[in-house]
């Protein structure tokens, strides 16, 4: 039997077919199936860790989605993940936002720091890409858009976030000081601000300062010897002797996990005692990683940070599943927020009149009113004029026989706070 | 809330006077400074060595160091052998890794132009730093050891014990270093193919050999003081890059292939940081080791210990 030669007709109709759908405009194409969201974060370098977890939380919450039948309003459209890596350094940010976007992403998500998060931000708002932070707190990120946006040098703002900034984080940290300290009746006189350097750590001390500053509280910050480091630090042992001269009530660092595990030990060997080790809001005080690292050094030791409501069952059983998927670790911080923010996307592409107008996906930013989220909120989750969350906020957690758990406030405690520390 | 309830009920020692506080900070800032000065020393010391000889900058050298600290995480972790005594295994196994790199890559562009030398180093660091995220992951570790939880007090001074073996050990090994270039025959050829490598190959050295054992020197000395550091600093694999950025610092203030350059140069660099931290913001401490830096290039281009070019 011969095979069947490709006539010149055959040929030719099958070419001016196939011309002719490729010519069709995109518009009248049926809807695409799958809506592709530009995920950039650190996945690799000295941010790896958070920056996986980041990756993992929103490939989990993709996959929630789709599971459950897609965009159902967009006639079950799925979602589709391109990633993206920083490996760390804040200019990625960018090289990372322009790549994704040319390969078709539609919105944009991320990206743990500060810094390449503000790269991110001049991509979504040139290329009009609706861009949705998941993790990152420098107040500018979103405040500097909505300000060009309000004195008319751009149009439309395209960048939004659902997270806690450098400011708010500032105020519950203080607000929780001063219901912690008023529960365990002390007033301490001498609180010792220490921070890491680089432009989270200068932002969150910043707004601690503020924050002090403005709810002028009985118990006192030691304003003028706050003590920051180099980030990451090789030596933090002549830090906490400068410290230890201040004799300090209660010690309030920001740090990174690095930091963390030069610092914590230090203060034991450096015998400094104090009341409480009271983060304001930092990361390195509660992954399951420090904790199996500096195991005694973080017991009881408090941390103000955006977590996962646990008394919600949707929480615990994700939770149970990112464990297996992750090689055991916790659901926290970082997973959490990522897999809101898919949330958030999937719940504003259902409401979006249309999907190939990023301005029209804005108008259903601007409309939301959300409460399917995982995290601690404060309330629905919705988007202020600047393009904050204001019901982001955070949650106090202390480590508890080698456990994260949340303490304060009360209605979103899991175990009774301990403070004052028990001595050594 | 119940005012005027702090330090004193809660059984604290109230704060002292600043005068006595501060002679004490400095004090304990001066001792710290040194203890640290001498890892610090051994890391620059397997630098400058290899550099010494072969006129290869070594940019792998953080993340060599950062391999030696991993090894004694391993060894701590699954055999329960502690750092102070496993830093003569990594040693070792950073030898055997530095004589293969010479061997297999360095060897081929010994003679080459600096810019290809430097490609192939940075090519090298990539490789150790992501096969160490590939099989260690990325979180930042510590090697937990019963010495580095001990402290000492003299007065009001504390020593760290784990910083005081570390600097004790260090110290050995760069006297042990310097013994064996002056006083074996192999140290002799190194130090002969250093200066004149025309020369060492005219009277019969075998050039290729005491290269590839130079260099695997070079990576022992900074395998082993990744082991001795690796209690007192979290590391996780892009720590290399601060290390190598570090140890060249310290390499160019002792002076380029000078080993008492370079233990000079890790005690002057880590005391002047810590005093740093004394002194203006501890933020600012790296700024004192890198104003250090240039003032050295502006009037002592060749480093403090280091020959002048000629």
């Amino acid at each position: 039997m011969t095979p069947h030669a490709l006539s010149r007709r055959t040929f030719l109709k099958a070419t001016v077919a196939g011309a002719a759908v490729i010519g069709v405009p995109q518009t009248l194409r049926a809807q695409p199936k799958t809506f592709k969201i530009g995920a950039v974060h650190p996945v690799t370098g000295p941010l790896a860790e958070p920056g996986q977890a980041c990756r993992l939380g929103a490939q989990l919450g993709v996959e929630a989605i789709n599971a459950a039948g897609g965009v159902k309003g967009k006639g079950g459209m799925q979602l589709e993940l391109l990633l993206g890596d920083t490996q760390s350094k804040p200019e990625n940010g960018r090289v990372e936002a322009e790549r994704l976007v040319n390969q078709g992403a539609q919105m944009l998500l991320g990206s743990f720091d500060s810094g390449s998060t503000a790269a991110m931000v001049s991509v979504a708002q040139q290329k009009r890409v609706p861009f949705l932070v998941d993790i990152a707190a420098a107040d500018p990120i979103t405040a500097n858009v909505a300000k060009a946006v309000k004195e008319g040098q751009q149009k439309v703002q395209y960048v939004y976030r659902n997270f806690p900034t450098g400011s708010s984080f500032g105020r519950k940290a203080v607000q929780y000081f001063t219901e912690i300290f008023a529960e365990a009746k002390v007033t301490p006189k001498r609180v010792a601000l220490m921070h890491c350097n680089d432009l989270f750590g200068v932002n969150q001390a910043r707004g601690f300062l503020a924050a002090y500053k403005a709810a002028k509280p009985a118990w006192t910050l030691l304003e003028d010897d706050v003590i920051p480091w180099p980030e990451p630090p090789a030596d933090l042992s002549t830090e906490v002797a400068k410290l230890k001269t201040l004799k300090p009530d209660v010690i309030a660092p920001i740090t990174r996990p690095a930091s963390a595990q030069i610092l914590l030990p230090e203060l034991r060997k450096q015998r400094v005692e104090s009341l409480a080790i009271l983060g304001p809001g930092s990361p390195g005080l509660y992954e399951a990683g420090q904790i199996a690292a500096l195991k005694d050094d973080l017991e009881y030791v408090l941390d103000s940070v955006p977590w996962p409501n646990f008394k919600n069952p949707r929480t615990q059983k994700l939770a149970e599943d990112y464990q297996k998927r992750s090689n055991g670790r916790l659901f926290d911080t970082n997973s959490g927020y990522s897999y809101d923010a898919i949330s958030i996307i999937a719940d504003v592409l259902e409401r979006a009149a249309k999907l190939d107008d990023p301005d029209a996906i804005v108008d259903a930013i601007h409309k939301t009113t959300f409460t399917g989220g995982l995290m601690q909120y404060g309330g629905p989750i919705h988007f202020s004029e600047v393009g904050d969350n204001p019901n982001a906020i955070s949650t106090m957690i202390q480590i508890l026989k080698a456990k994260p758990v949340a303490v304060w406030p009360k209605d979103a405690a899991v175990q009774k706070l301990v403070f004052p520390r028990p001595k050594a | 809330m119940a005012q005027g309830r702090g330090r004193a009920e809660a059984g604290l020692p109230a704060p002292q006077g600043l005068t006595a506080i501060d002679a004490t900070l400095v004090a304990q800032a001066l001792l710290n400074g040194v203890l640290f000065g001498g890892v610090f020393s051994l890391m620059a010391v397997g630098l400058t060595l290899i550099f010494g000889v072969m006129r290869v900058v070594n940019f792998a050298h953080g993340d060599m160091m950062v391999w030696g600290m991993y090894l004694a995480w391993l060894m701590a972790t699954r055999a329960g052998v502690d750092p102070y005594l496993g830093f003569v295994l990594c040693a070792a196994a950073l030898f055997v890794l530095g004589f293969l790199v010479q061997r297999l890559l360095v060897q081929r562009i010994v003679d080459a132009p600096h810019e290809m030398q430097i490609l192939l180093m940075l090519g090298v660091a990539l490789v150790l730093e992501n096969t160490a995220l590939l099989l260690f992951g990325p979180e930042p570790q510590r090697v937990r050891s019963v010495l580095a939880r001990s402290t000492l007090w003299l007065g009001p001074v504390f020593v760290d014990v784990a910083r005081l073996i570390a600097f004790g050990v260090a110290a050995l090994l760069t006297l042990a270093l310097s013994l064996f270039l002056f006083r074996t025959d192999l140290g002799r050829s190194i130090r002969a193919a250093a200066d004149n490598t025309y020369g060492a190959l005219v009277i019969g050295t075998d050039v290729q050999r005491v290269y590839a054992a130079a260099f695997g020197v070079g990576a022992a000395c900074v395998g082993a003081a990744g082991a001795l550091v690796s209690p007192l600093l979290p590391f996780s694999p892009p720590t290399g890059l601060q290390l190598s950025v570090a140890s060249f610092n310290i390499v160019i203030i002792g002076g380029m292939g000078s080993l008492l350059g370079a233990f000079v140069g890790g005690l002057l660099v880590a005391v002047a940081e810590s005093l740093g931290a004394v002194f203006l913001k501890p933020s600012l401490k790296e700024l004192v080791s890198f104003s250090l830096l240039v003032l050295i290039l502006l009037f002592r281009p060749a480093g403090l210990f280091g020959r002048r070019a000629s």
